[in-house]
């Protein structure tokens, strides 16, 4: 008898516990137009969260700026944002998540989570963007939903070869990169690009080991190449290493740093070794006050954030998120339905969008989603970005 | 009534080799499959695809602890091999090798390779076998990063959606027919390896982690014996990474670091070494901790947003928090404190 | 040559770092026959409780170490009486398998409260540059060598000629004989955690001082394996001759092949398991059925 009762409630218990699902849907809107979800996988926490928290922070605050001017078109936006901690099995469950709570399109970070995004993102037809500039995903026959906001990072490379070949038609090119596919990204490209256009530059690739408490080994190489040039496609901390150990050993070359270490955070940690090095940084920095920086400016004062501590990357953000913005804006402009198809159909074939300054006029088309390909050359000196050149695009 | 069987008793040999023996067994089993065959249609996709992940986890759990919990060799190296799997099957995939034959290949090549990284086990016990795996896992993942020609220079590999025999898996029902053939391989993984102890070669297994030189002494052969530990233990891992691959339809070496061998190695120890369903507990317990997490975090933002501003370290922390609790409290894991609570229940109102 | 002399310094720095790292292993090895998963991470709390005394607290850079040393010493405390005597005399995996899980939680509680992004410290070494037979080499590295190789003397000492010292040798050799003589095995095992976090609080300073006060610290944990199992599981002598061999190693290698430095401690590894497993000065053990 006692036995009976008990597996009755075993098996109650069990019907309870299947009963109740998981989270439910989105919640719509309550009055009003109906919101626009978008998912937002951020790193605050994880390898990157150095920059990533920044750079989540200028996005979501561009959505609650444009959420106060009653969103878009009337709709207000929905930005759902959590923290995959760079993992990317975490980011695939986040965006799965997004998936089931009605997201319309994808905010994505890093190349980890980007790439293995890339083929979900095609089959479940969401348009994504994110902090990655590979130069894969701007190849609408390869990925078809991604969008690429700035430069591609073969695109900086070409441009930072371009400015040494214009200074030192002879010189040697060392580049320094992460080991990983986001590091040989635009290695090939920048090999490819000096036997096009017929520089005379050396060039040699070196990969750099994570978590290193030092480069020497890998100047010393560079020492032997004769170089003079020193490009490092890697994100700031290990570079201001590098600066600092060319520093210690009193070595003539000078770093040119893509934009992952082109920032404040690069000067801050290199200190005094980061001075007369050159940066390509398609984002202009705030201390740059271009137009576009008002807006950033005024809604940073109105909420006591202090927009210069807070760095390039919050502009990055803010303008990454405006560029989606503007894909919605034009769908509802259209008299469409918001979902996945008509938004990457209304990006590829809106108007340029203009980013007052801060990165050149963002244009997709179905043949290509590169938005734009002007970088600015900036210089440390006296610790701060100082513009060398503004809106560089590689020679044509 | 409870605590009148004096025992269970056998009048042949085919009573006595069944799996369940009791009454009450054989109802918890007809519950269990209740529960498996309505849960897809219960639960919402981003749970469902959850359930997924644990499906995998237990296959890969139950590999680790034949080799681990059964034959008493510890392994840090699953990392390693899930990759090994993982990689011949996407590779075989996208050479136009239908994708169940792509699987069982990789299968039999983790097995080869799990039976090649097991040598040392020849030669080491104990710690230094552990530092031994410890090392090849992170040789293999060198490997994977370094090797061009793996993922064609791209730095990982995309997989395309799973198709059998012409048919497509489609996008809304993505989850719902991946958990079938998840669960079924899973159900079949688990039945296996129950009968494997319930053969020689798995007794075997047994007599080499419990003593190993009386074993030899009575003609266990320890080389044939550890090997095959390492290949079969293998092959269930290269199970699981191969279904990771085409689950995920991407591989990239991130999935197959040492903190996914610990996470694995955690499972076993949570569900409680040398027990099948002991692995199948603590993948679920281990898969399901993350997830919690964050819901709980959510539902506490209100007054305490520590939770979920800090949600990744509080969920690293609590990992670790549970594997040191655990450790201190109920070594033998999950399986010894649902065995407990049946034993209460079973001999109220005795102790014992 | 130059090249040879810059490669030399920078290998022993951080073969210096690693030996004072791997010192607390095989301390605690030695006494209780535990392996530590958690050094690198003991490494990393001992660099961020320095961080705190020194620049959180702004404390003088004595009262900070003097601190920090209080403060790691509570901490191996803790971990020896509340994780580890519960777990006297179980499955070395159960162990094991602590140590790994005690890593985690030490590694997110440092991440709750100070955050993924890299800490400024004011350099405690001097900066600045020496040289070296013409090679410009870095003051602060050369100190930093300087300095392992005094605390790992000084540790020499001690287990030689203090007490305390014998008595942990003692424990280490035969539990059972040392109890006999009236010594006690608890606080002997409380010793050993409360040297291994203090040896680690000052590997790990040094190490933020030549490279900066972040997660990767706890990174070199991994490679302390390399070194106690070249060295030999419970030799102290040993652990110093194996630390500054696998950084002298990395970092060759490093200048030859970039890249391969990452991989290189592990091939060591497994050469040597093959070779000769107990390491170059450990004790073989006779295993009885």
């Amino acid at each position: 008898m006692r036995r009976l009762l008990l597996a009755g409630a075993a098996s109650a218990a069990l019907v309870l516990a299947a009963g109740c699902g998981g989270p439910g849907g989105s919640a719509g809107g309550d009055g009003g137009e109906k919101e626009i979800v978008i998912g937002v996988i951020a790193d605050l926490t994880g390898a990157t969260g150095d920059v990533g928290t920044p750079y989540n922070e200028g996005m979501l605050a561009y959505v609650d700026y444009l959420n106060a001017q009653g969103g878009i078109k009337g709709h207000k936006i929905k930005a759902i944002s959590e923290d995959y901690a760079y993992k990317v099995p975490v980011a695939e469950e986040k965006y799965r998540k997004y998936v089931s709570e009605g997201a319309v399109a994808i905010q994505g970070w890093g190349t980890g989570d980007s790439e293995a995004l890339r083929s979900k993102v095609k089959d479940d037809e969401l348009p994504f963007m994110s902090a990655s500039y590979a130069e894969v995903l701007t190849d609408p026959a390869q990925s078809p939903y991604n969008f690429v906001v700035a430069p591609t990072y073969s695109d900086q490379m070409r441009v930072a070869l371009d400015y040494i070949a214009a200074k030192d038609p002879t010189a040697q090119v060392a580049v320094f990169h992460h080991d990983s596919p986001f590091g040989t990204a635009p290695v090939a490209d920048g090999e490819k690009w000096i036997k096009d256009k017929g520089y005379q530059l050396g060039y040699k690739a070196y990969a750099m080991k994570t978590g290193a408490t030092d480069y020497i080994g890998l100047l010393q190489q560079a020492k032997d190449q004769g170089a003079k040039y020193i490009v490092i496609q890697n994100v700031s901390s290990p570079a201001a290493v590098v600066a600092r150990d060319i520093a210690a050993q009193q070595l003539d070359m000078t770093i040119v740093c893509l934009n992952w270490c082109a920032d404040e955070l690069f000067i801050k940690t290199a200190g005094t070794a980061a001075e007369g090095h050159l940066m390509v940084q398609p984002f202009a920095p705030p201390g740059a006050n271009k137009p576009g920086h008002q807006p950033i400016r005024e809604y940073a004062q109105s909420k006591g954030i202090d927009l210069d501590a807070k760095g390039l990357h919050f502009v990055q953000g803010w303008y990454t998120m405006h560029v989606m913005a503007k894909g919605i804006e034009k769908v509802l402009e259209d008299g469409k339905e918001v979902t996945g198809p008509n938004i990457r159909a209304a990006l590829e074939s809106m108007p340029a969008v203009d980013t007052g300054g801060v990165i050149g006029p963002v244009q997709f088309s179905a043949d290509s989603h590169r938005g734009s390909t002007a970088s600015g050359i900036y210089q440390v000196s006296g610790g701060k970005l100082t513009e060398v050149a503004a809106a560089v695009v590689p020679k044509s | 009534m409870a605590a009148t069987a004096t025992g269970v008793y056998h009048t042949s040999y085919a009573s006595e080799l069944r799996l369940r023996h009791t009454n009450a067994e054989r109802f918890r089993l007809v519950l269990m499959i209740v529960g498996l065959l309505a849960l897809p249609w219960t639960v919402n996709a981003y749970w469902l695809g959850i359930v997924n992940t644990i499906g995998i986890a237990v296959i890969g759990a139950v590999g680790l602890n034949i080799l681990v919990g059964f034959t008493g060799q510890i392994s840090l190296g699953q990392g390693g091999f899930l990759a090994v799997g993982a990689f011949t099957s996407a590779l075989l995939a996208r050479a136009g090798v239908p994708v169940p034959l792509a699987m069982l290949a990789a299968v039999l090549m983790t097995a080869a390779v799990g039976a090649f990284f097991g040598l040392p086990a020849l030669r080491l016990k104990g710690l230094y076998l552990a530092i031994a795996t410890i090392a090849s896992q992170e040789i293999i993942v060198f490997v994977v990063r370094r090797w061009g020609w793996l993922t064609g220079g791209q730095g990982f590999l995309d997989v395309e959606r799973l198709t059998l025999f012409g048919w497509r898996v489609p996008r809304h029902s993505f989850e719902f027919v991946w958990y079938w053939i998840i669960a079924g391989l899973a159900v079949l993984a688990v039945i296996s390896a129950r009968n494997l102890f319930r053969t020689a070669l798995g007794r075997s297994f047994m007599a080499v982690r419990d003593q190993d030189i009386a074993a030899s002494a009575i003609g266990v052969d320890l080389a044939r014996t550890k090997l095959i530990a390492f290949a079969v233990s293998s092959g269930y891992v290269g199970l699981a990474g191969a279904l990771t691959s085409h689950y995920t339809e991407t591989v990239t070496w991130e999935r197959f670091t040492i903190d996914v061998s610990i996470q694995y190695l955690a499972m076993i120890i949570v569900g409680g070494l040398g027990s099948v369903a002991g692995s199948v507990y603590g993948a679920a317990f281990i898969m399901l901790l993350p997830p919690l997490l964050a819901e709980l975090a959510t539902l506490v933002r209100g007054f305490a947003p520590f939770v979920a501003d800090q949600l990744p370290a509080v969920q690293a922390a609590a990992f670790g928090l549970v594997i040191v609790l655990f450790l201190l409290f109920e070594p033998r894991g999950l399986d010894r404190i649902w065995q407990r609570v049946k034993d209460y229940i079973r001999f109220w109102p005795f102790r014992y | 040559m130059t090249e040879f002399i810059q490669l030399t310094v920078y290998g022993l720095a951080n073969g210096a770092v690693l030996a004072l790292a791997a010192l607390g292993f095989v301390l605690i090895y030695k006494a209780t026959r535990v392996i530590n998963f958690a050094q690198g991470e003991l490494l990393l709390v001992g660099a961020y409780l320095f961080y705190t005394a020194f620049v959180l607290l702004r404390l003088p850079l004595v009262g900070a170490l003097v601190a920090g040393v209080a403060a790691a010493a509570v901490l191996g405390v803790a971990v020896e009486r509340l994780v580890l005597r519960p777990l006297i005399g179980e499955d070395p995996i159960a162990v094991i398998m602590v140590t790994i899980g005690l890593a985690a939680v030490l590694k997110a509680t440092v991440q709750m409260f100070f955050g993924t992004a890299p800490k400024a410290m004011p350099k405690v070494l001097p900066a600045g540059s020496v040289a070296i037979a013409g090679a410009p080499v870095p003051l602060d590295r050369l100190l930093a060598v300087g300095i392992a190789a005094v605390v790992l003397a000084g540790f020499t000492v001690f287990f030689r000629w203090s007490r305390h010292g014998i008595a942990m040798r003692a424990v280490a050799d035969d539990q059972q004989a040392a109890l006999v003589q009236g010594i006690s095995i608890r606080r002997v095992f409380a010793l050993a955690w409360v040297l291994a976090a203090v040896s680690a609080l000052i590997a790990g300073i040094l190490l933020a001082d030549i490279s900066e006060v972040s997660q990767n610290l706890a990174g070199f944990g991994l490679v302390v394996f390399p070194v106690v199992i070249l060295g030999g599981l419970d030799s102290v002598p040993g652990t110093i001759v194996g630390g500054f061999v696998i950084g002298l190693l990395s970092q060759y290698a490093e200048g030859l092949a970039p890249g391969a430095s990452q991989v290189v401690p592990y091939v060591a590894l497994v050469l040597i398991l093959l070779l000769r497993p107990y390491g170059l000065f450990g004790q073989v053990r006779i295993e009885r059925v």
